[in-house]
């Protein structure tokens, strides 16, 4: 619309047809990686290691996910201990297993903390509420690292390295700021006007967050968590400080498929193409409120 | 009404109070964020003796020993050079994307899907991508390269003291030049049409019309975009992590690796130091930024 407005300024119009193939070409340059990597996860080695690389004409193996989601264990039993590059076992069902219990636990407890925050300081402002409010956007600075050193000594102390529920306390911080700005942000789509009618009525407090604003928030709601639930199945730092070692989510695993005596490209392909494929529906499913999420809901689409 | 009933047990919450409601929040961001920090203050005045196998009080000689390393200050060029191009450029790049693909011809609805992808992927996943594009044998990128005559035959990216953060950088631009792009999009698409519509009417250049009334309408928006882009690059490490590991040498130590680092090898209280470092310079210029470019919640 806006390039429409420019075109027509000067009177010479873009040619449509340049625009759209324009714009289908940096489509496909942003989405060329991503294809790369799936090819590789079932390619063979050598046609990974194919320079001019095999982009399309490459045998077809799903060795590498048999391998990754253990299909391979039930198959041929006697292949087990074979020496692989980068060695080791690449059977990775109980990390995938990890990643959803820590992902979907820190989305609930982000999630049941910023509704109820959110709420609150959409509908009953406080002194001081801006100063609040920046301090909930300064804890969205830190650096990841800056966090994990202490709380790797706090976590040695109370015993909960290692654990899920220390790796799903830190994931739902990390993401509380986005959780909390981008809730209020939802709230106050929502007129105030019912909260006062209803409390006029004799509702509780309570009745109408619960019985009317959360009920009529509920795309936000369900965007907001599985943006949480995103950032937490991608997040690599706290995981990799605050774990030492059976506990490992699948970015962190994926980086020790890279070994001295060689990296199983394919095998942390497949596990990589696994990973990324649910998050690819769950963001198209929210794409609606996407922008609102990224900008901590300060950019409204 | 029997469901006032049944909601009878947080009565606590039916007050207008609001501390009730944001008192798990409060105590979330005590515990873990508040806590964490005097911890780090507490830490970069200690450090691990080996010899003595304790945490001793050192006074400032972590502060002394972060002013005197080179290895530091390395990484605090490394982290602002990078912070600063990679968002010079996601920023100018997303800016001509967005301009092209805000359109409602059809076609520009799943390109913009497309864009979304990338946003979703795992950095480290993302960094492992790249880690096999960018192989000094195998890779596909210096082999194009190669073939175009821009590096020699011998050349790599990865370990190359000049062209490893490149190599580093390059993802961080695949990988959030689309973040750029989506929000300009949606803050272009929230223009109201008039006042182009007028300067159609009073003869207006492109550029003109560009400058005068796109930019500055869409001020709060760049705003936004860049301060949640500009911490995030501040604080990255899993790139680095994944492709270089701050190497070769010290060329891509960023602060957050170096820091990270450092905690590896058991200084802990420098490891403090330099993420503390790090942390105070972010929260002072991401609030000056908050503050002067009047970005609001």
């Amino acid at each position: 619309m806006h390039l429409f407005i420019l075109q027509r300024l000067n009177g010479k119009e873009l040619n449509k047809v340049f625009k759209q193939v324009l714009g289908w070409i940096i489509a496909a340059i942003f989405f060329f990686p991503i294809y790369f990597w799936i090819t590789v996860s079932i390619k063979k080695d050598k046609d990974i290691f194919a320079l001019p690389p095999k982009l399309f004409d490459f045998e077809v193996s799903f060795s590498a996910y048999e391998e990754v989601f253990g299909i391979s264990r039930f198959l041929y039993v006697e292949d087990m201990g074979a020496v692989r590059p980068g060695g080791g076992d690449f059977y990775m069902m109980p990390n995938l297993v990890d990643s959803i219990i820590i992902a979907l636990g820190s989305t609930g407890l982000a999630m049941l903390i910023s509704i109820l925050a959110a709420y609150s300081l959409s509908r009953i402002p406080i002194k001081g509420q801006q100063h609040f409010m920046g301090w909930i956007l300064s804890t969205r600075m830190m650096p990841p690292v800056a966090v994990a050193i202490p709380m790797f000594f706090i976590y040695k102390n109370i015993g909960l390295m290692d654990t899920h529920l220390g790796i799903i306390i830190i994931h739902a911080l990390m993401n509380l700021p986005l959780a909390v700005l981008l809730m209020k942000s939802f709230f106050d789509d929502i007129p105030k006007d019912i909260d006062e009618a209803a409390l006029l009525d004799g509702a509780t407090r309570f009745f109408v967050f619960w019985r009317l604003i959360v009920p009529l928030a509920i795309g936000g709601i369900a965007a907001t968590a599985v943006l949480c639930f995103i950032f937490s199945w991608t997040e690599f730092i706290f995981v990799l400080m605050l774990t030492q070692t059976g506990l490992k989510t699948i970015p962190v695993v994926s980086t020790s498929f890279v070994t001295s005596t060689g990296t199983a490209w394919d095998n942390m392909a497949a596990l990589g193409t696994a990973a990324i494929i649910p998050a690819f529906i769950f963001i198209l499913l929210v794409q609606r409120h996407l922008v609102r999420g990224l900008t901590l809901g300060s950019v409204k689409q | 009404m029997s469901s006032q009933k049944s909601y009878s047990l947080p009565s606590f919450m039916n007050s207008d109070s609001s501390l009730p409601w944001l008192l798990p929040l409060i105590t979330m961001l005590i515990v873990f964020a508040i806590i964490p920090f005097f911890y780090n203050i507490y830490l970069s005045f200690h450090e691990f003796v080996p010899a003595k196998r304790a945490l001793l009080f050192v006074g400032w000689d972590n502060w002394i020993r972060l002013f005197t390393d080179g290895v530091f200050w390395g990484s605090l060029k490394v982290s602002l050079y990078y912070t600063f191009m990679c968002l010079l450029i996601q920023l100018v790049l997303g800016m001509g994307i967005a301009l092209l693909i805000d359109s409602d011809d059809p076609g520009f609805g799943i390109i913009r899907s497309i864009l979304t992808l990338t946003l979703v992927i795992p950095p480290a996943i993302a960094g492992m991508i790249f880690l096999i594009m960018e192989d000094a044998n195998y890779g596909l990128i210096p082999w194009l390269l190669k073939s175009i005559g821009l590096i020699g035959p011998e050349d790599t990216i990865l370990s190359d003291p000049t062209l490893a953060l490149w190599g580093v950088m390059i993802v961080d631009i695949w990988q959030w030049t689309p973040f750029m792009v989506l929000i300009l999009v949606a803050g272009l698409r929230s223009l109201p049409s008039e006042p182009f519509e007028s300067a159609v009417i009073d003869g207006a250049r492109p550029f003109q019309v560009f400058r005068r009334l796109t930019l500055p309408m869409l001020h709060k928006v760049i705003a936004v975009a860049v301060l949640i882009r500009g911490i995030d690059l501040w604080r990255m490490v899993d790139y680095v992590f994944v492709l270089t590991s701050g190497g070769p040498g010290t060329a891509t130590y960023t602060l957050s690796l170096y820091s990270w680092q450092r905690f590896t090898f058991v200084q802990w209280g420098y490891g403090a130091t330099i993420s503390l470092f790090s942390l105070i310079v972010i929260l002072i210029v991401g609030n000056a930024f908050i503050h002067f470019a009047k970005v609001k919640w």
